[in-house]
């Protein structure tokens, strides 16, 4: 038709193309017009309300510190969740695995002693990895050679881990004299340290997050991943070996969780308690699913996440506002994300398919 | 047609954003102003008071609501203000106490044995500002730091020793928090007098696994006290915020609640705090949370506030409705227990 028309039609082949940066924008940006809608429910102004959260976050030195503490666990575990939904597996236990590299690292922290700062902190980190990866692999074992549903094991796994993790600090591990359930402090050799307001772990999330976008994106092992979570029996009949996959997959998205366990130990507990780390892994499917498991796009949600909830107290403190209304945000963005009822709406019959959650499904 | 319908999406959810937002402007900022007006806080003529929770909510019911409500009475009575913030991550203790400090609150209550440590680091960092630390023994003394600490076990004796006497089955039962030194001293201040009132009975104990929900697990204190029922227990204490409060529901459903099966709140008398228990709740073993916390308030705006521990007071609630279930016999008997707790003729001989 018109010439206005059609390069209009161009300016939207735009959006239609990047969907999946679109999509979690839109959704974002809905969930927080509707958090607003309640929030003014409640007689604040949703504007005040998202002023004090972010003012608080990224304007003021604590609050900028403890936002980038609060999102270098999320940014691993969403890595986790990543790189699994890559080769087609849901691992839910991402939980499970980053407390029990939370507690391995904090033993290696505690008991491990004369050895030098730096040498310290990295045994101790690769204690967490190792103890992640491994707590992982027993989902990925039992897929690879019983045909277990790696969302049914991995579920199970979070509420045995819990359990030994309980009796653990509890009884021999437990802290003398102390009637809390938690180990004692990390040697001071064992703790990593901040850079002014950039705490040490998240560099370390951020180098980990582009080698493994690059593992995915630029090697030969990424291909396989990518191949395997396209098509399995395309995979197989083109000579991959599935087990195999399956089992490095896990292991690898169980040592991430787990670095993210082990950095929270050592960064910021300086010590396990079960009270500690509670619900990081679960944030991270909500950030994988918000990244359309692309292993770059982690860091920005997840430093969303971690905004919101650095936030918190500050939106109590200025508004009265409870802050359980972040959980509300995240839950409608992750709704409007995985479900295609947003996609559909605004690009109707060029709506790609959402992530590829739903080939691990039923298989 | 497309673009259409994006362009629509867009316009509409802007409308929305912008509507939610002018519409309330004016009058929510008027009304927040006035409800939450802090900004003379560091001025020496003003009295503000900040209360941070450990890991459970101010309208819990029991522990939080009462230490809420006591800091805000004390502050009505003397022409101060009181605001909250609910902690929901363990780590960030510190990062709320700080949101008072900054803006020059005279006195934080910190609420909860899980903020012990958080609360000495506090105000050694902060010698001008007074803190209360409800539930928070003081090992050692800090000048600007007082523990509001209570004599749990005596409350809990009290209760166990009607407990003792009331049942039936001699199957007691007890579903509670995390396991911490003022549950403990509640725990075993109940065995302890279940036993001194009737010696065959047997107390079964849970504590809610380590967690950060351990006060805030209706469902888990719900499935706790059903077990319990099911093993023949005919009396249960629930102790520990809203998942004791989950057992007292449970329990007030039970067939034979009020008269063959009661159970026992915690903190405040629950009577009034949860309804939905009254068909059991034969009474409660009370905290004084409120008057302890606005005492201590009080006691900071005057500036006759010392460090070191507070001793608050404990007692048993009104038996209420069900006081026709509870013989003369044993009421008189439990009134002459609660009696000699005061003045110390008895001992709960409760050690942790």
């Amino acid at each position: 038709m018109t010439i206005t028309e059609s390069k209009k039609d161009k300016d939207l082949g735009f959006f239609v193309r990047n969907q999946s940066i679109v999509v979690p924008i839109a959704a974002i940006f809905v969930a927080f017009v509707l958090g607003g809608i309640l929030i003014s429910l409640q007689g604040v102004n949703p504007l005040v309300a998202y002023r004090a959260i972010f003012s608080e976050a990224w304007f003021d030195s604590d609050g900028l510190l403890r936002t980038f503490q609060k999102t270098t666990p999320l940014v691993l575990a969403g890595l986790a969740v990543t790189v699994a939904l890559r080769i087609g597996l849901f691992n839910i236990g991402a939980q499970g695995q980053l407390i029990s590299a939370a507690l391995a690292s904090a033993l290696a922290g505690i008991y491990i002693t004369n050895l030098p700062a730096i040498l310290h902190v990295i045994v101790s980190l690769i204690c967490g990895v190792v103890v992640g990866a491994l707590w992982a692999a027993i989902a990925g074992l039992l897929k690879a050679y019983r045909g277990v549903h790696e969302v049914i094991s991995t579920i199970m796994l979070n509420s045995i881990a819990v359990g030994i993790l309980d009796y653990l600090v509890s009884n021999p591990f437990r802290e003398p004299d102390q009637s809390l359930q938690r180990t004692k402090k990390i040697a001071e050799s064992a703790i990593l340290p901040n850079f002014g307001v950039i705490p040490f772990g998240f560099i370390l999330a951020i180098l980990v997050c582009l080698l493994v976008s690059w593992m995915l994106n630029r090697t030969t092992a990424g291909f396989r991943f990518n191949t395997v979570g396209k098509n399995k029996f395309a995979a197989s009949y083109a000579g991959i070996n599935m087990k195999l996959m399956i089992v490095t997959g896990m292991l690898l998205s169980g040592g991430l969780a787990g670095l993210g366990g082990a950095i929270e130990t050592l960064g910021i507990t300086y010590r396990f308690e079960p009270a500690f780390n509670s619900g990081l892994g679960f944030d991270g499917i909500t950030i994988a699913l918000l990244a359309r498991s692309n292993p770059l796009a982690t860091i920005p949600a997840a430093i969303l996440v971690g905004t919101l909830r650095a936030g918190g107290a500050s939106l109590q403190f200025n508004t009265g506002i409870e802050p359980e209304i972040v959980d509300v945000l995240l839950a409608i963005t992750l709704l409007l994300v995985s479900a295609p009822i947003l996609a559909k709406f605004l690009f109707k019959g060029k709506a790609q398919k959402t992530a590829n959650v739903t080939s691990g499904w039923g298989s | 047609m497309k673009r259409m319908r994006t362009l629509a999406g867009i316009s509409i959810l802007a409308l929305v954003l912008a509507a939610c937002s002018s519409g309330t402007t004016d009058t929510a900022a008027e009304e927040t102003a006035a409800a939450l007006d802090d900004s003379n806080c560091a001025a020496a003529e003003s009295f503000c008071v900040g209360l941070v929770t450990d890991i459970g909510k101010v309208d819990d019911k029991s522990f939080n609501q009462s230490a809420w409500e006591g800091a805000q009475a004390a502050a009505a009575e003397v022409g101060g203000f009181a605001k909250y913030i609910e902690t929901t991550d363990t780590k960030d203790y510190a990062a709320n106490m700080k949101q008072f400090t900054d803006k020059g609150y005279d006195v934080i209550v910190t609420v909860g044995f899980l903020m012990a440590e958080a609360s000495v680091a506090a105000a050694k960092e902060n010698p001008n500002t007074k803190f209360i630390g409800v539930d928070q023994f003081q090992a050692e003394e800090v000048a600007n730091l007082t523990g509001l600490i209570f004599p749990e076990d005596q409350a809990g004796y009290a209760a166990g020793y009607l407990a003792g006497l009331l049942t039936k089955t001699n199957k007691l039962g007890q579903v509670l928090g995390l396991e911490i030194a003022p549950v403990q001293k509640f725990a075993k201040g109940f065995e302890a007098g279940a036993k001194a009132a009737n010696a065959n009975v047997a107390v079964t104990t849970v504590y809610h696994p380590p967690a950060d929900n351990g006060f805030g697990d209706p469902v888990w204190g719900a499935a706790e006290a059903k077990k319990q029922l099911s093993q023949g227990a005919d009396i249960i204490f629930g102790a520990g915020g809203g998942t004791g409060n989950g057992a007292l529901i449970e329990i007030a459903k039970a067939e034979g609640a009020g008269t063959s099966i009661f159970c026992i709140g915690v903190d405040t008398d629950q009577w009034g705090t949860v309804p939905e228990a009254q068909p059991c709740l034969v009474t409660s073993a009370m905290k004084g949370l409120v008057e302890g916390t606005s005492d201590l308030v009080k006691a900071a705006f005057d500036g006759s506030i010392k460090g070191g521990n507070f001793n608050g007071t404990t007692g048993l609630a009104d038996y209420h409705d069900l006081a026709s279930a509870v013989s003369a016999d044993i009421q008189a008997k439990v009134a002459e227990i609660v009696a000699g707790l005061k003045d110390g003729s008895i001992m709960t001989g409760v050690t942790l």
